[in-house]
């Protein structure tokens, strides 16, 4: 890795169709723990696009042609093997009337906030015995009353058990008829028709960035989460998930077990839909510093391993964002199956990361914010080397920033990272 | 003061320490005493937080307890308990950022250390700082935040301190999430810390405290 080529010259002449090629193989070949020509680059911008276009970030979550133009012309300019907007996305939330825990630029916030989930205990510690009785009647009679106002009206339905009583079920059909239930109805199909169209400019998006050369951003997959997070995030919140784990640890354990089971259904049969074999797991309270390692082996870890184990069964490939700090615990991640899952490291120590995992998982993250909108274009320079030097040694990276996410960054100091990437990371 | 009360407490033995408060208070136990027990049981929770012995879910029942416990001794308390008299720290999350884990462990740990915290609460703009700052007179300010965006609400807010001619009162520091020394140097800020421990070992180090 000291053989230096030219940024400007490395991909001239080449037309979308084969940089597309060259990119999706790129990004194939590093998530598959392989060695490709050069390391991939990722940018997922975020509201980095909203602050080179000059528009608020309520514009860029709610106008999608002007997101896919910023993110077209960013791609263009940065020429990086993948890219990607903003994550979230406010239009079925909206379209139903609304939750309580998410604030969006212009709802919640002001147009040039930043998306936020708001914890709270949505869950109540005495709704374990009827969450693990029947998940999914308590999500849809008593959760969605409670986090979606629009939805307020499901607190009326009959247990959703009455549906197995065949034909004398039918006779249930008039309790839909109260208004609060037919609103809910109203919204809910309001909020499946924006649904429906997001996706599609989603799908639309992703095909727009492939005629122009760009493979799918490597995020791209089912949405699930390890199940201690699915508990705490919507569910219990931190406080609630906390005291969980000294006040009722068997019901926890109970809980996490049907999570895990259902979570584990819903990306097989997304996957088997969609065709791409590809989970996405943001984890969050497994980092270093919330839980002792006797209660992360208790825990946290013995689901979210088997998550992944099951998922790499099933030929889908785990893509985990390891927020926060793992440093204590990657020996753990070095026990899952080589080569067939890969992590995204946001403060990590990205080398100790390469040292300990580096055999296991392709690792995707490195360069660090904060450089990105306070560093010097030397300082960019010399870090982007030894990240290409020593995480990218033998193959197994991805070079993006430690966090999805890059709003604040310059963009000039983002051109000398890619830059120096295509210069030094030529295998 | 009831070692076995402090023990309860500090070995998270939750319905323990609440029968033992109920029982002492009917034997006759001081109010005062009890919440002096607390107060011993909650530098031990600390004192284990610091060694890497427990963590969040031990800081959170902890609190439970001391609220659990405090609501069965206030209405017996003739005259309320002396405050800490340590230095001043004005606390908050900065502007456009809601996330307060971080900053709750800190004041938690500021306040078993002695010190004065006030906590302002999350997305608190500059303007709420300054105005805080001169009611309040703290020695140290400590901003918290977890989002990319906090790097700007921070240099913003160390901005308005030195607009407001009380930079020179107090020292700033920042921490939280993907905070580090370069958006340390960026917000003009005058250290970063990674954990709530770096929190009191820098107030102490200020202020002159033990």
């Amino acid at each position: 890795m000291t053989a230096k080529t030219s940024a400007s010259t490395i991909d001239a002449g080449k037309g979308p169709e084969q940089l597309f090629g060259e990119r999706l193989t790129r990004l194939q070949t590093a998530l598959k723990l392989g060695q490709p020509d050069r390391i991939p680059v990722q940018l997922g911008f975020g509201y980095m696009l909203s602050e080179m276009g000059g528009i608020t970030r309520q514009q860029l979550h709610e106008d999608a042609a002007k997101e896919q133009e910023l993110l077209e012309a960013a791609a263009l300019r940065f020429q990086p093997d993948s890219a990607m907007s903003v994550f979230n996305n406010p239009a079925s939330s909206l379209a139903i009337g609304g939750d309580a825990m998410t604030k969006f630029p212009g709802h919640g916030l002001p147009p040039d906030g930043s998306f936020q989930f708001v914890e709270g205990e949505y869950m109540k510690g005495d709704d374990y015995d009827a969450f693990l009785a029947d998940p999914g009647d308590w999500a849809i009679r008593k959760y969605w009353p409670r986090v979606f106002p629009g939805l307020a009206g499901f607190a009326a339905l009959p247990p959703l058990g009455m549906a197995a009583f065949g034909h004398y079920s039918l006779y249930n059909l008039g309790a839909l008829k109260a208004p609060p239930v037919v609103e809910a109805l109203r919204n809910l199909a309001a909020g499946i028709e924006a649904q429906a169209v997001a996706d599609a400019r989603a799908v639309a998006s992703v095909g727009r960035m492939a005629a122009l050369g760009f493979a799918p951003p490597t995020f791209v997959g089912s949405l699930i989460e390890a199940p201690f997070d699915f508990m705490s995030d919507t569910l219990r919140g931190m406080r609630g998930i906390m005291l969980d784990i000294h006040r009722r640890p068997e019901k926890l354990l109970a809980a996490m077990d049907r999570v895990l089971e259902f979570e584990l259904e819903f990306a097989i049969n997304w996957s088997r839909a969609t065709g791409i074999n590809v989970s996405f797991i943001p984890l969050h309270r497994g980092s270093d510093g919330f839980m002792s390692i006797p209660q992360f082996e208790k825990f946290y870890w013995p689901t979210l391993k088997a998550m992944q184990e099951g998922l790499v069964a099933n030929g889908i490939m785990p893509f985990v964002f390891y927020e926060g700090v793992w440093d204590q615990r990657l020996s753990y991640l070095a026990q899952l199956p080589k080569g067939k899952v890969s992590g995204l490291f946001q403060s990590s120590d990205i080398f100790k990361v390469k040292e300990v995992v580096g055999e296991t998982m392709c690792i995707a993250g490195g360069m660090r914010n904060s450089l990105l909108q306070a560093g010097t274009a030397e300082e960019v320079r010399e870090f982007t080397i030894k990240l290409c030097r020593e995480v990218g040694k033998g193959g197994g990276f991805i070079m993006t920033t430690g966090i999805g996410e890059m709003e604040g960054c310059k963009p000039e100091l983002v051109q000398v990272w890619v830059d120096t990437t295509k210069e030094y990371g030529v295998y | 003061m009831s070692q076995e009360l402090i023990n309860a407490i500090a070995e998270m033995n939750e319905e323990e320490a609440l029968v033992l408060t109920r029982q002492l208070l009917k034997d006759g136990a001081e109010p005062v005493s009890i919440l002096e027990a607390c107060r011993v049981a909650m530098e031990e929770v600390g004192k284990r937080f610091e060694k890497g012995e427990y963590f969040i879910p031990e800081l959170i029942l902890a609190g439970e307890m001391l609220k659990s416990i405090s609501e069965e001794v206030k209405p017996l308390m003739k005259q309320s308990a002396g405050g800490a008299t340590g230095a001043k720290v004005l606390l908050g999350t900065v502007k456009g950022d809601i996330h307060d884990i971080g900053k709750d462990i800190v004041n938690f740990m500021l306040d078993v250390n002695g010190f004065q915290v006030k906590d302002l609460g999350v997305d608190i703009p500059p303007e709420d700082f300054v105005a805080a700052m001169k009611e309040f007179k703290p020695q140290v300010v400590a901003l918290s935040g977890f989002l990319t965006l906090a790097y700007t609400s921070m240099k913003e807010t160390v901005e308005a301190i030195a607009a407001a001619g009380l930079r020179d009162d107090v020292k700033i520091m920042i921490g939280g999430g993907t905070m580090d020394q370069q958006i340390c140097d960026y917000a003009k800020a005058d250290a970063f810390g990674k954990d709530a421990m770096a929190a009191v070992a820098l107030t102490k180090q200020w202020t002159g405290a033990n």
